[in-house]
């Protein structure tokens, strides 16, 4: 039984700051309030990648920061979209060429939608969330992973061990 | 034949009946919030998206533990509707519970280690005040069987109406709502116990959270249980009033928790304890 | 004959160990003796009287104490002591099973005396088994405070024959049951049960027995010598009903059935926190045999029949993990659940049986609460504080389960198959044979209610129970217990945990726990415990509540 269209109906959110400066992660939290209400598509932010679909990422990918963003969008059970919201997460914005900056977070893993704007409004958040939702209700639940890991999952049979496939990032020059 | 046909209805029926109480809930807590609200078949949108995501478990053990954990909920819920003995209940839902704190303490995982401390606490704060609203329950009817409440002539909350306010001061700990939803700390712990569990598996804690939402209205319903116009309208405003209460209050921590329950609903059951034994005998 | 040399020994002990105590008891234990020797004409022989509690018992302690002796055949070979001591160690063993059969059977109180004495006596040598000086000293005060129990039974015997009902014996104290001044007799022998079963303030005993080897505390201080003290208030039920001595002794129990599961959660020491929640459900059992009514004698029974192979099983792998292991102290058993997966298992198991549905202990403690609500019916305040103390008593009783477990059985999620550790087959074989025992009687328990556990409440009581089944349902007197929910709970509880250890769900993948993305391995478990300061003041209040018997005795 095809249980696609229920993806789109109640897609769970997670939200990570890969260093940014807040502003764009204060109107993520914004949309959750009272006047954007995104719960009213069903959205829920929970504060788990094991239990959600979408991951909101908002700021430049420090050096600090990469890795943990790796592991988590790792941790996150397929089928999942990632949504850069902000210029700092689409290219990096008003930090690309910085020494502590890698530029935009699709660098490491896969984007689907990319928002812009910098401090990011309400409403092109929940457009971009929205768009996404489309992407998502035709993805396949085969393995996603980040586009720069030394490491392979390790296949037993039908089902594959996860545990350590964030380890090793291949470094950029 | 027809004695046993509304409880084993019910009974199937429980995740179903349990989904639209939380999709309801889910709605009164946006509107209270002046937000609209998701759709109030969302819980069952939610379980249909977590059955289409792929597998993904810690270990084996962790993840049958949580899906017996729900098994028998609903088991201790269809032996409360079909009116069994009453303390036997308690110590079912005790058991379903104990589960899920061993699925939390069987992983090494900070948080879901941290969640099954504080559930255990929260038995210890809830559990002796059903214990004795069991008793008092006893005194008046004569029997602990939920069947004898149904047989008796005038309904319970105008004999020990103490009973049902100490059951009021301890429901938002049974249902892990503020002011007391220590053990589910959203901000704190990430979901305790509920964190390492994933897609379909997850399922059945959810699910298990439906039917914890019908015991403890199953429960608020025996107190008006021969009348079902008062027995419905005691669910409803016991519904309002944990939901007003969660959405007004901040969490307290464990320790303050414990003293309230220890040091005024205890109290007040043992107030409505003496009070119904001097009342039969 | 015999309690002299005994009374000669303990003088010894005093003067070798320069403990005043216990030359003062031995002292005024020698006055009583000769006194009452002099004064009441002796008997003919020995008396005994094996009735069907008699043969309970007997199957009891039996069963248990071979299991043990298997066990420590084994145990006390790798203990670090010479050949001799290790032969000295298990004749005291047998010599003290032998004891144990004669106590549940002497129907004389003078010969249940010497009993009595003797079984302190072996714990005495058991707990200074190895000679260090916390040992030594714990046997010192284990056996003063023993002593004074058994100054309370001589006590018995003088007021028995200063009143003038005849013999000292059981029967006869029961036949006179109905006499005024019966109290004080009665009275003296419950302070003896009282003591046995380490009740506060007595409690101090049986907490440092725990220095003991293993199959010791095992043995004496769980399932076989401390049931003496349910043991004696059974025996005296039908006359100790509806006394105010009996009230007393409910208050009492009540109150340490809480504090003991209160103390129990400042304890780091293993065995000790199995020790404590002995003392709770002791104190369970002998407010069971007080209260009098047909069903809480037969939940007194339950409750000592399984409470004896769930502690038994308990206490023999605190010894796997003595030996095995090398731990002693919980919070230190932090790997147990990787390393040992069997021993974590064999933990649930236990703890959980004392706890849950559909073990017989739960079962004692649902019909003990229901016998207490018609019992609160008569006596209204004491009937609702003592609710109120089973119910706040049993929760934390559960917290504290909860919480060893927690350190337990924590495992880590790289390897998912479990495979059972090697032990050495003298351990692992008698844990079977235990595990099989609490599950095989789970299964059998309607069987094992209706014609085993009633016949002996009946005869006890000294009136019929009836039992009659209805289709799915056992009625026995008033109370009905019902098989279909206790069979899915047996599904649901023991079956769900071993089908747990055992179980993988195939094509699934494995991730790793949440640590908010860190990339190390983070591995977590903790045992938290906080010294506890009320403790002192629990041990006054005792002291008061056996003030409190003695004066309504006399009264």
């Amino acid at each position: 039984m095809k249980l696609n269209f229920f993806r789109k109906k109640s897609p769970w959110i997670l939200h990570y700051n890969a260093g940014g400066c807040n502003g764009c992660d204060i109107e993520i939290l914004a949309c959750l309030s009272p006047k954007y209400d995104i719960e009213r598509f069903g959205m829920i932010n929970t504060g788990n990648p094991k239990q959600s679909d979408i991951l909101l990422v908002t700021g430049p990918v420090t050096k600090r920061s990469r890795e943990r963003l790796v592991e988590i969008y790792a941790q996150m059970p397929e089928p999942k979209v990632v949504v850069s919201c902000g210029a700092c997460a689409c290219t990096g914005g008003v930090f690309r060429g910085m020494y502590n900056c890698e530029g935009g977070i699709d660098q490491y893993i896969p984007v689907d939608v990319y928002v812009c704007g910098c401090g990011t409004r309400p409403e092109q958040i929940i457009d971009g969330v929205i768009q996404a939702l489309a992407i998502l209700e035709k993805k396949s639940k085969e393995l996603e992973q980040s586009v720069r890991l030394k490491k392979e999952p390790v296949k037993e049979g039908n089902q594959l061990n996860r545990r350590n496939i964030a380890g090793e990032i291949i470094k950029i020059a | 034949m027809n004695d046993l046909l509304i409880p084993v209805l019910l009974i199937l029926l429980a995740p179903i009946i349990g989904g639209f109480i939380y999709g309801f809930e889910r709605i009164i807590k946006a509107r209270m919030q002046r937000r609209l609200g998701p759709p109030l078949l969302q819980p069952f949108f939610d379980f249909f998206k977590l059955a289409d995501k792929r597998k993904m478990i810690v270990h084996s053990t962790h993840a049958f533990l949580g899906i017996m954990h729900f098994v028998s909920l609903w088991f201790a819920l269809a032996i409360l509707l079909l009116g069994g003995d009453l303390i036997l209940v308690i110590f079912l839902h005790l058991l379903s519970t104990s589960l899920l704190i061993l699925a939390g303490y069987s992983t090494r995982s900070i948080f879901s280690h941290l969640g099954a401390n504080r559930t255990a606490i929260s038995i210890l704060c809830y559990e002796p005040v059903l214990i004795l609203i069991a008793v008092s329950v006893f005194m008046i009817t004569g029997s602990f069987d939920v069947a004898s409440i149904f047989k008796y002539q005038e309904a319970l909350l105008f004999k020990m109406p103490l009973a049902f306010i100490a059951l009021l001061l301890v429901l938002p700990i049974k249902l892990k709502k503020s002011p007391f939803d220590v053990a589910e700390a959203h901000q704190e712990l990430t979901g305790g116990v509920e964190i390492e569990f994933s897609g379909i598996f997850y399922e059945a804690i959810y699910t298990a959270k439906w039917i914890d939402y019908m015991f403890c209205y199953t429960l608020v319903y025996l107190f008006g249980a021969n009348n079902p116009l008062l027995g419905i309208g005691l669910v409803f405003f016991v519904f309002f009033y944990i939901n007003a209460l969660d959405n007004s209050t901040a969490r307290v921590n464990y320790k303050q928790m414990l003293r309230f329950s220890l040091l005024v609903a205890l109290p007040i059951a043992f107030i409505n304890l003496l009070l119904t034994i001097l009342q039969s005998s | 004959m015999a309690d002299i040399i005994l009374l000669l020994y303990f003088g010894l002990m005093a003067i070798l160990r320069k403990s005043w105590l216990v030359g003062l008891l031995t002292i005024l234990q020698v006055a009583a003796f000769a006194y009452i020797h002099s004064t009441i004409p002796g008997e003919e022989g020995m008396q005994f009287m094996v009735d069907k509690l008699s043969v309970f018992m007997f199957l009891l302690i039996n069963v248990i104490s071979s299991i043990i002796a298997i066990y420590s055949i084994r145990y006390i070979d790798e203990e670090d002591c010479s050949v001799f001591r290790k032969k000295y160690f298990l004749s005291i063993l047998f010599w003290f099973i032998a004891v144990m059969n004669l106590v549940v059977s002497s129907d004389n109180l003078e010969y249940f005396f010497l009993f009595f004495e003797l079984t302190t006596l072996a714990s005495f040598l058991f707990i200074g088994f190895r000679k260090d000086e916390t040992s030594v000293k714990n046997a010192i005060t284990a056996l003063w405070m023993n002593q004074i129990g058994g100054l309370a039974i001589l006590s018995a015997i003088f007021t028995i024959s200063y009143n003038g009902f005849g013999e000292a014996t059981f029967s006869n104290l029961l036949a006179h049951a109905s006499a005024p001044g019966i109290l004080l007799p009665l009275a003296f022998l419950c302070v003896a049960a009282l003591i046995k079963g380490a009740q506060m303030p007595f409690s101090k005993w049986l907490l440092g027995a725990m220095v003991a080897p293993t199959p010791v505390s095992a043995l004496l201080h769980s399932s076989t010598m401390v049931k003496i003290a349910p043991f004696i208030i059974l025996r005296l039920s039908p006359a100790l009903k509806d006394t105010p001595v009996a009230s007393v002794i409910i208050g009492l129990t009540g109150f340490v059935f809480v504090t003991a599961a209160i103390a129990a959660l400042s304890q780091d020491y293993f065995k000790r926190i199995l020790a404590y929640s002995t003392i709770s459900l002791l104190a369970l059992m002998i407010m069971m045999g007080a209260v009098g009514t047909p069903i809480s004698i037969m939940v007194a029974l339950i409750l000592i029949f399984f409470h004896g192979i769930s502690k038994c099983m308990l206490f023999l792998n605190a010894g796997v993990l003595e030996k095995v292991f090398h731990l002693k102290h919980a919070s230190d058993m932090d790997k147990i659940g990787d390393a040992g997966p069997f021993t974590s298992f064999i933990v649930i198991i236990g703890f959980m049986s004392l706890l849950l549905p559909p073990f017989g202990a739960f079962i004692g403690k649902w019909f003990s609460i229901e016998t207490l609500g018609s019992f609160a019916l008569q006596q209204k305040l004491l009937g609702a504080m003592v609710i109120v103390a089973i119910a706040g008593g049993g929760a934390i009783l559960s917290l504290l389960y909860f919480k060893v477990l927690g350190i337990l059985i924590a495992r880590n999620g790289s390897r998912d198959t479990i495979k059972f550790e090697k032990i050495n087959p003298f351990y692992s074989g008698t844990i079977y044979i235990l595990l099989g025992l609490v599950l095989t009687s789970i299964l059998s328990f309607p069987f094992l209610l209706a014609n085993y556990f009633v016949p002996v409440a009946s005869q006890t009581l000294g009136s019929i129970i009836e039992v009659r089944t209805e289709g799915w349902n056992l009625h026995i007197g008033t109370l009905s217990l019902s098989f279909v929910p206790l069979l899915i709970a047996f599904v649901l509880f023991p079956l769900t945990i071993i089908v747990a250890m055992f179980i993988q769900f195939k094509n699934v993948d494995r991730a790793k726990e949440y640590m908010c993305g860190e990339k190390i391995d983070y591995s977590f478990s903790s045992f938290y415990f906080t010294v506890d300061r009320a403790i002192p003041y629990f041990s006054v209040i005792g002291i008061l509540f056996f003030v409190a018997l003695i004066a309504v005795a006399l009264l």
